[in-house]
C-alpha cells in the first residue's frame, strides 16, 4: 500500500485547490456587518465559495478599515483587514435614501443569507430586520450578531469583543493568582471565535433549509459564545469553588506550564495521561517518582501541591535544555511540548507555508502578502483565497450590473443621486497610490478597459 | 450597592417589549426539529478534548454521537482541574457529555474491535479521531480504507501538526494538549506584562481557559459542517485535517499579517491594546470595569463621565492615545485609573448608558458611545439575569453520577432548528447494546 504521508500529500495538494469544487457555490450572502464579529462569519462562507456582498456607507465605510496596529498602514490599506474580509464584493449604499433600501430589498430577493451586527433593534428600525427581510424572501437565513443577544434585559447594551470577555468571565481568568493584574485575550479573540461560531450556525441552517426549504432567524451573542468555552461554571456548580487565575499553568494537566529554557526561550509542556507523565519522568531520569504514593494515580498528581512540586522539577530540568531539545525529547518520550511561537515565526515557518496554514498570496491590486490559511483543511472542498480587501465601493458597478442586471446608465444615475458612492481620500478606504482604477476591469462594470 | 439598584441598571433599558417576548418564545427549542437527526457521528478521539468538543457541537444539533473508547475509558475523562472528579469522571468531561452515547471498543489493542468499528463506520456520516497521523490507517481503519465502503464519509483528524507535510511526518508521534497548542499557535506570545514588570510576569502568558482546544474543536466542527453540506448536495465525503498548532493564529488571522508586513513580532504590552485606546479594564471601588471608548467622540464622552475634561486637549486624537509610545499610553492609563476607583462598577455602567442614550438623541453630543461593563467572574456571570432569561445555563442531572449541576448551554439561539441539551451522560459502555442493535444487528 502507498505510504500514508505520500497519500495525504496528494489528497491535500495545495497546488490543486483552485480546481476543486466549492461547497457553498451559489449561496449569496448580504453582509451588513462591520468591524470583526459579523464580517468573520461572512468571510468564512466566502472562503468556501459563497458570494458575499459586503455593504458599507459611502465615503465612510467600515469602522475597521482605518484601524490598524499602531497606526501603521501597508500600501494605504490596513494589513490585518485583508485577513478579516477577503473574497467579498465591496459595495456601498447610502441608507438614508429610500432608493438605497429598494436596492437592498431587490438584492434580498435573490439572497440566501443576511448577516448584521448593529446594536440590537437597529436593523429592524431601519427596515432591514428579519421581520422585513423574511417578508421579501421567506427562505432567508438571517444572522444577528450582538454582544448580549437580541432579547433579555441587557439587549440594548452596546459592546465589542472586550465587553464580551468581561461579561463572560473570560477576562477574570487570565493572569497570575495573588496579583492585581488581569489580561484580556489578545487579537480580538472575543470577535473571531464568535464569528466562527456564527458561520457554524449559518451552515447548520443551510443544511436544514436544503432538507425542508425553511429559512430561520439566528441570534448569536458573543458573550454566550465565549461562555461556551468555559468549564468553570460546572466546576463551581459541582465543587462550590472558584478556580480563578492559574498563571501560566494548566491545572487539569500534569506539570503543565510555560517554562524558560537554557537558551532563554519559552516552551510549553504538559502531560495529559499517565503514560505521557511516565515519559516525562523517564526523560528527566526521575522514574522512581512514579512509584511514590502521591504520583501513582493521575488524580493525586493533579493535586495542587503535588503538581507544583513537579513543575518545580521541570523548571530546574529545563534550565539545562534548549527549546529545540525539549520539543524533540517530548516527541521521543511521548509527552506534548511546543515552543512559544510569535508573529514572525508563524509567518515564516516553512512547514506552515507548505501546509497552507500561512499562504503567500499574490493579489492583483496589492501584490504579495502573507495571510492566515483555514483552521481546518478540507480535502475535497477546500477554503481558498480569490482576492483580498478592496477600496470602498470598488464592486458597486460590477455587482449592480452582474447581479441585478442594471444598465450602465442606471448605475451612473445612482452615483449622481448619491445612492451609491466610493471612498474619501483616507488610508484604509482608498486604493494604493500606484493603482489606477481607470484601468481596472472589475471597477469598470466588469468589462475590458484599455491600458 | 444594594441588589435593587443593581437590578435597576441591568433591566432599565430592557423593559420586556412585545418583540423581546416574542423572540424569547420563537427561540425556545421545545418541540422543534433537529438539524442533524439523520447523522451518525463516531468520536474515536483519545486523550484529546478538541475531538470531544467537536463531537459536542454535532450532538447539540441533534446528531447521534457515539463516543468510542477502550473499556478502561478515554484518559481525557481524568483531565480535570486539580484532580476534581465526580465518581470517576473529571469535570470537563462531564461538561462535554451533552447528548452523548458511549460504546467500548479497544481500537488500540483489539483487531476484532477494529472490525466492529469498520462496520459501524459504514453507517456513519462523520468519524472523528485524534491518534497520531497514520495510526488509524495502519490499523486498517483510516480514511483511505473506510471510504472504500462509505464514499460519503467525512473523516475528521485532529493532531498537532496535521496529516501531510514533512513536519507532520517527523512529529506524528507528538501528543496534543491545550497549553502546547496555545503556545505553538501564537497566543501566549501576544499576552503578558510589559518587560519592566519583571519575571515571570513579563513572560508569555497562557489563556486561563482551554482556548486552543475549544478553537480546534470549533474548527473541526465548522469544517465538518461545510463537508456535510457538500455531502448533502453531491453524496461525496472527504477528509478534514485540523492541526492544533494552527488553532489561534488561523482563527484570529492577525499574526501572519503582522509577521509579514512588519518583519518582526509584536512585543508584549501588558493590559493595553495595540490598536484602540481606551480599550481595557480598570479597577473601581467594588471590583473592575472594562471600558471601550476608542473613537474620538467616544473618548470625549468618557472624559465627561469621569470628570476629566481638562485633559481633553492632550489626548484629542486616537493617534495620541495608541500605545506606539508605551510610556505615554501607560501615563493616560493611570490618569483614568485615578478616576475609576471613585466609582462603583454599576455606577459607571449606568453613567455610560445614560450618556449614550442622550447622545443618540442630541446632535450636540457628537454621537459618543462610551461602553462600560463590570468585569465578571464565571460565578458573577452565572447570577446575571440576562443569562437566566436567555437560558444560557441549564440545570441537568447525570443519573449515573447521581448529581445535579449547572451546564452552559449551546452557543447560539435559532428559531427553526435550534441546538439543545437533551441529557448529559458519562458512563463507560452505557450504550453498547443500543448501538449494536441499532447499527450492527444482522438483517
Amino acid at each position: 500500500m502507498e505510504d500514508y504521508f505520500d497519500y495525504t500529500a496528494k489528497l491535500f495538494d495545495q497546488s490543486a485547490i483552485m480546481g476543486k469544487p466549492e461547497a457553498l457555490k451559489g449561496i449569496r450572502v448580504l453582509d451588513f456587518s462591520h468591524v470583526i464579529f459579523g464580517p468573520t462569519a461572512a468571510r468564512i462562507l466566502g472562503d468556501y465559495g459563497a458570494e458575499v456582498i459586503k455593504l458599507e456607507l459611502p465615503h465612510y465605510g467600515d469602522l475597521w478599515r482605518p484601524a490598524t496596529y499602531w497606526g501603521k498602514y501597508w500600501k494605504h490599506s490596513n494589513p490585518i483587514w485583508h485577513g478579516v474580509t477577503k473574497n467579498k464584493y465591496f459595495i456601498t449604499v447610502n441608507l438614508r435614501l429610500q432608493k438605497s433600501k429598494d436596492l437592498i430589498y431587490r438584492m434580498a430577493e435573490k439572497a440566501d443569507v443576511v448577516i448584521e451586527n448593529f446594536a440590537p433593534g437597529t436593523a429592524e428600525a431601519w427596515g432591514l430586520g428579519y421581520s422585513q427581510m423574511s417578508k421579501i424572501n421567506p427562505k432567508i437565513i438571517f444572522l444577528s450578531c450582538s454582544t448580549y443577544g437580541q432579547y433579555g434585559p441587557m439587549r440594548y447594551f452596546p459592546g465589542w469583543d472586550l465587553l464580551a470577555q468581561a461579561a463572560s468571565g473570560v477576562l477574570s481568568l487570565n493572569g497570575y493568582p495573588g496579583t492585581d493584574k488581569f489580561f484580556k485575550l489578545p487579537d480580538y479573540l472575543g470577535d473571531f471565535v464568535p464569528g466562527n461560531f456564527g458561520a457554524l450556525a449559518i451552515i447548520m441552517a443551510l443544511y436544514y433549509r436544503n432538507k425542508t426549504g425553511n429559512g430561520q432567524y439566528i441570534d448569536i451573542a458573543q458573550t454566550e459564545a465565549m461562555m461556551r468555552m468555559l468549564y468553570h461554571f460546572t466546576f463551581y456548580s459541582l465543587t462550590g469553588r472558584e478556580l480563578g487565575r492559574v498563571g501560566n499553568t494548566d491545572p487539569a494537566m500534569i506539570a503543565a506550564a510555560i517554562y524558560k529554557t537554557k537558551d532563554e526561550r519559552f516552551v510549553a509542556l504538559a502531560c495529559g495521561t499517565t503514560s505521557q507523565f511516565h515519559g516525562l519522568l523517564k526523560a528527566m531520569g526521575k522514574e522512581e517518582l512514579a512509584r511514590e504514593e502521591r504520583f501513582i494515580d493521575y488524580r493525586e498528581s493533579l493535586k495542587p501541591e503535588n503538581n507544583e512540586y513537579l513543575r518545580r522539577l521541570v523548571t530546574e530540568w529545563l534550565k539545562t535544555k534548549t527549546a529545540e531539545e525539549v520539543v524533540a525529547i517530548g516527541r521521543d518520550y511521548g509527552f506534548p511540548a511546543a515552543e512559544v511561537t510569535d508573529d514572525y515565526q508563524i509567518c515564516h515557518d516553512s512547514w506552515r507555508r507548505e501546509r497552507g496554514s500561512v499562504i503567500l498570496f499574490r493579489d492583483d491590486m496589492y501584490g504579495e502578502i502573507a495571510l492566515a490559511g483555514p483552521s481546518a483543511q478540507l480535502s475535497l472542498t477546500p477554503s481558498r483565497i480569490k482576492w483580498i480587501a478592496r477600496p470602498l465601493g470598488y464592486h458597486n458597478r460590477y455587482v449592480l450590473k452582474k447581479f441585478l442586471g442594471m444598465s450602465e446608465e442606471e448605475i451612473v444615475d445612482l452615483e449622481r443621486k448619491k445612492v451609491i458612492g466610493t471612498f474619501d481620500d483616507r488610508p484604509g478606504l482608498k486604493p494604493p497610490v500606484y493603482y489606477n482604477l481607470d484601468n481596472d476591469p472589475i471597477y469598470n462594470y466588469g468589462k475590458e478597459v484599455g491600458k | 450597592m444594594t441588589t435593587e439598584t443593581k437590578e435597576a441598571i441591568y433591566t432599565r433599558y430592557g423593559r420586556p417589549s412585545e418583540l423581546a417576548r416574542a423572540l424569547a418564545q420563537i427561540m425556545d427549542p421545545e418541540g422543534k426539529p433537529e438539524v442533524l437527526e439523520d447523522v451518525l457521528v463516531l468520536d474515536a478521539s483519545y486523550a484529546n478534548f478538541a475531538g470531544i468538543i467537536a463531537a459536542s457541537f454535532f450532538a447539540e444539533f441533534g446528531a447521534e454521537v457515539v463516543k468510542i473508547e477502550p473499556p478502561t475509558g478515554d484518559p481525557a475523562r481524568h483531565m480535570t482541574p486539580e484532580g476534581e472528579e465526580v465518581g470517576e469522571v473529571g469535570i470537563p468531561f462531564i461538561v462535554e457529555g451533552r447528548n452523548k452515547r458511549y460504546m467500548t471498543l479497544d481500537l488500540i489493542n483489539s483487531p476484532t474491535d477494529r472490525e466492529t468499528f469498520k462496520k459501524l463506520a459504514r453507517r456513519a456520516a462523520i468519524v472523528i479521531e485524534t491518534f497520531p497521523a497514520g495510526k488509524m490507517d495502519s490499523w486498517g481503519i483510516g480514511y483511505r480504507q473506510l471510504k472504500e465502503e462509505n464514499p460519503g464519509l467525512i473523516y475528521i483528524a485532529i493532531t498537532p501538526y496535521g496529516q501531510y507535510t514533512k513536519k507532520a511526518r517527523d512529529f506524528s508521534q507528538m501528543p496534543d494538549s491545550d497549553i502546547t497548542a496555545q503556545a505553538g499557535s501564537g497566543l501566549p506570545a501576544n499576552m503578558g506584562d510589559i518587560p519592566e514588570a519583571g519575571e515571570p510576569y513579563n513572560w508569555p502568558l497562557k489563556a486561563g481557559l482551554w482556548a486552543a482546544w475549544y478553537i480546534s474543536g470549533l474548527s473541526a466542527a465548522l469544517g465538518g459542517a461545510i463537508a456535510l453540506v457538500h455531502r448533502q448536495n453531491t453524496g461525496e465525503g472527504q477528509m478534514i485535517d485540523v492541526a492544533s498548532m494552527d488553532a489561534y493564529a488561523n482563527m484570529v488571522t492577525i499574526p501572519p499579517a503582522i509577521g509579514f508586513t512588519w518583519e518582526k513580532a509584536r512585543p508584549r504590552i501588558g493590559v493595553l491594546d495595540f490598536i484602540l485606546y481606551p480599550y481595557g479594564h480598570w479597577h473601581c471601588k467594588d471590583g473592575m470595569v472594562a471600558i471601550a471608548a476608542p473613537r474620538d467622540h467616544d473618548f470625549r464622552a468618557l472624559l465627561k463621565i469621569l470628570d476629566l475634561w481638562e485633559i481633553e486637549d492632550d489626548w484629542r486624537h486616537s493617534s495620541d492615545r495608541i500605545p506606539d509610545i508605551l510610556e505615554q499610553a501607560t501615563h493616560l492609563h493611570k490618569i483614568i485609573q485615578e478616576k475609576t476607583v471613585n466609582f462603583n462598577a454599576d455606577e459607571l455602567v449606568a453613567k455610560a448608558l445614560n450618556y449614550s442614550k442622550k447622545s443618540a438623541r442630541s446632535k450636540w453630543r457628537g454621537g459618543g458611545v462610551p461602553i462600560v461593563m463590570r468585569v465578571m467572574t464565571p460565578v458573577t456571570a452565572l447570577a446575571n439575569k440576562q443569562w437566566h432569561i436567555r437560558k444560557a445555563f441549564q440545570e441537568v442531572e447525570d443519573p449515573a453520577l447521581g448529581k445535579k449541576f449547572i451546564l452552559n448551554t449551546s452557543f447560539v439561539k435559532m428559531s427553526g432548528s435550534p441546538p439543545r441539551i437533551k441529557w448529559v451522560a458519562t458512563e463507560i459502555g452505557k450504550d453498547n447494546d443500543y448501538i449494536r442493535q441499532k447499527y450492527l444487528a444482522e438483517k
